[in-house]
């Protein structure tokens, strides 16, 4: 960056300079040299007035919108207005103004900066020798051996304790960075043993033996008769939040009399004449199942087109989830309305390393197969 | 019956005018004589009243039936008529079905038959994946004469004829179509892919009738919502959802089918960086 040529005034001289030398030896020192500089028009003229007038109008023109903006965001109606009431020209037309409003400001204050600088700032043309980017050889070498010649002076070779505890300060903070999202990852599921949340959802029995009704999801319970042939409703347990519970969601079917359904081995009697409920969360990552194709049994996953077939115990039969949908056994309380006789057998949604082994707290497997 | 009328109704008349002869006479008469022939009168009377009577009941009876019967059998023939001409070949003769051609009607009720007659489903061109909507064949007349005649065979769900719309209620209505229906149809009612070439439709063309009848009926894959599953006030609010959902203006004019910001954000992007790539070439060039 230094002069070859060009000497950097002293602080004396500097002192004495007016500002308009200082920038000229500023160019000078950089190796610029102005070839053309002077006004646009000249000053006082019409031309001058009229590019003062155009600068000022993109600037006035920015603020009014700016203040548009503003004006629109307070008070322009932006609740939601449905298509059969008045009114609602009116707030579809609320985000468009705001965007507009907004975006015209910033339009036009960048148009009246570009129109300042071509207008208002004087004219010039310079011309600057370009540079060498690289420092010099001398440079470059003399630095890199001063590094070197530190670490050597230091003795870092022969100090293994340095060495050794500046490995583990480093590897440390590499796990301080690392663990808490590795950390979140791992995680005990059988940390409740037998009430661990993997295993149990809101299906489950109250402690007193209560069964759980399968409700809609405005609580109503579900009696058969309210589901005609071939049709599936999504149930969730009639337990506080529990149409907000993640692991709870259920599809009830309804197939016709002459359907034959495969059922799984160790869960016969899980249905409730032709009435089937399955789990409607997928077994590979977790989404809602549910685009139900009556008339072949499957359904389908919106997420990655995983398919379940419901005629055949609801196997995948397509796409990459693994397991088939896990099925709720249900009946019929002492009023007429289905409940969940207990919970699943096995985990329900997307796989996890423990699923389908035998947990040693168990009695009985909780195999993932049928 | 109004022949059967006169003769009772003459006949009081008759026996007023002998009572008031009988009354001239009374005179020249026996008490017992005016006893018999009073009895008598009264007899005659009562036996008028009641031929008149039945006369008048029977007739009402027979009428109803008869004005009922004219209109629901004319409809019901001429929608007979009309599967006989363009059902037959794949539903078959008594609505039981063709294997491999078409399923049995019985029971799927005039829902099923709006649904997809309307909708042009129905005749259909040909067998394949599944049957498109296209303009309908029969006129709106015959849509309602072939549903009252496979309503009178078997029964089923019915569109009611009016209540199908509950506009008050479409956040409900949104609530119940997101769980419902959302799935297959997309949340703006867009439809979708289903397997095998089949697909969800896309609601725009839907009337309020349609999507009713499709929710009775359950058509093709899409499975049935009874009244029990989702009552008609339900099913009213999701209508009322889904027209509020096309009648939203769009100020913007381009919708890119109310998928939202995902569509929205890869259009900015193409075309606005598009722009500015464009710009900035062109400035290139005056350099």
């Amino acid at each position: 960056m230094s002069t070859d040529q060009h000497a950097v005034p002293g602080e004396a001289e500097l002192a004495r300079m007016s500002p308009e030398e200082k920038a000229a030896a500023g160019m000078a020192a950089d190796h610029v040299e102005l070839e053309e500089y002077g006004p646009v028009a000249v000053p006082g003229s019409p031309a001058d007035k009229r590019n003062e007038r155009s600068v000022a109008m993109w600037f006035l023109l920015a603020g009014l919108l700016g203040l548009l903006f503003a004006v629109a965001f307070i008070w322009w109606p932006h609740e939601y207005v449905p298509a059969y009431e008045e009114g609602q020209l009116a707030y579809a037309l609320y985000t468009p103004i705001i965007g507009a409003t907004m975006g015209g400001a910033i339009l036009c204050f960048g148009i009246g900066v570009v129109q300042m600088a071509r207008k208002i700032f004087a004219h010039e043309v310079a011309i600057q020798q370009r540079h060498i980017g690289m420092s010099t050889e001398f440079d470059r070498q003399s630095l890199a051996a001063q590094v070197m010649d530190t670490v050597d002076k230091a003795g870092l070779k022969r100090r293994g304790m340095i060495k050794g505890s500046l490995a583990l300060a480093g590897g440390a903070l590499g796990l301080v960075a690392a663990i808490p999202i590795l950390g979140a990852l791992i995680k005990n599921p059988w940390a409740e043993r037998a009430d661990s949340p993997l295993w149990v959802t809101p299906w489950a029995p109250l402690a007193d033996g209560t069964k759980i009704r399968l409700t809609q999801i405005d609580g109503t319970p579900v009696r058969p008769e309210d589901l005609a042939a071939g049709s599936m409703a999504t149930v969730f347990p009639g337990v506080p939040g529990g149409s907000k519970a993640s692991d709870a969601a259920v599809m009830l079917f309804r197939v016709r009399s002459d359907t034959v359904i495969r059922i799984r081995d160790g869960q016969q009697g899980f249905q409730f004449g032709d009435y089937y409920a399955y789990s409607k969360i997928c077994t590979h990552v977790g989404c809602p199942v549910s685009l139900y194709e009556q008339q072949t049994g499957r359904v389908l996953c919106p997420c990655h087109q995983s398919q379940f077939n419901l005629y055949e115990g609801m196997f995948p039969v397509f796409g990459p989830a693994t397991r088939p949908l896990p099925q709720l056994p249900i009946e019929l309380d002492d009023e007429g309305y289905f409940v969940a006789a207990r919970d699943f057998i096995e985990a329900v949604g997307p796989g996890f390393w423990e699923n389908g082994k035998f947990p040693a707290w168990y009695s009985e497997p909780k195999e993932a197969t049928g | 019956m109004s022949v059967n009328d006169t003769p009772p109704a003459a006949e009081p008349r008759r026996s007023r005018r002998g009572s008031s002869r009988r009354g001239r006479l009374t005179g020249r008469r026996s008490k017992s004589m005016r006893r018999i022939t009073g009895t008598l009168a009264l007899l005659l009377g009562l036996t008028a009243m009641g031929f008149a009577f039945a006369a008048f009941t029977a007739s009402a009876n027979e009428a109803n039936v008869a004005t009922a019967a004219s209109v629901d059998a004319a409809q019901i023939e001429r929608g007979a008529s009309i599967y006989q001409t363009s059902c037959i070949t794949c539903h078959g003769a008594n609505l039981q079905g063709v294997l491999d051609r078409g399923p049995s009607l019985v029971g799927v009720g005039q829902a099923a038959v709006y649904f997809q007659v309307a909708t042009g489903r129905m005749p259909a061109a040909e067998n394949q994946a599944q049957m498109p909507r296209k303009e309908p064949f029969f006129t709106p007349e015959e849509i309602d004469d072939l549903g009252a005649f496979i309503q009178a065979n078997g029964g089923g769900p019915e569109i009611p004829a009016s209540g199908l719309r509950d506009d008050a209620q479409i956040a409900m209505g949104g609530e119940l179509f997101r769980l419902n229906c959302a799935s297959c149809h997309n949340f703006t009612g867009q439809g979708g892919a289903l397997s095998q070439g089949k697909y969800a439709p896309n609601l725009d063309p839907a009337t309020d009738e349609e999507i009713w009848g499709a929710m009775l009926s359950g058509p093709e894959n899409m499975p049935k919502f009874g009244d029990g599953q989702l009552t008609p006030e339900e099913k009213a609010a999701i209508v009322s959802f889904i027209q509020n959902n096309k009648a939203t203006i769009d100020p913007g004019g381009l919708p890119l089918g109310g998928f939202g910001p995902a569509p929205e954000g890869l259009i900015a992007f193409l075309v606005g960086m598009g722009a500015i790539v464009a710009a900035t070439l062109w400035m290139g060039s005056r350099a």
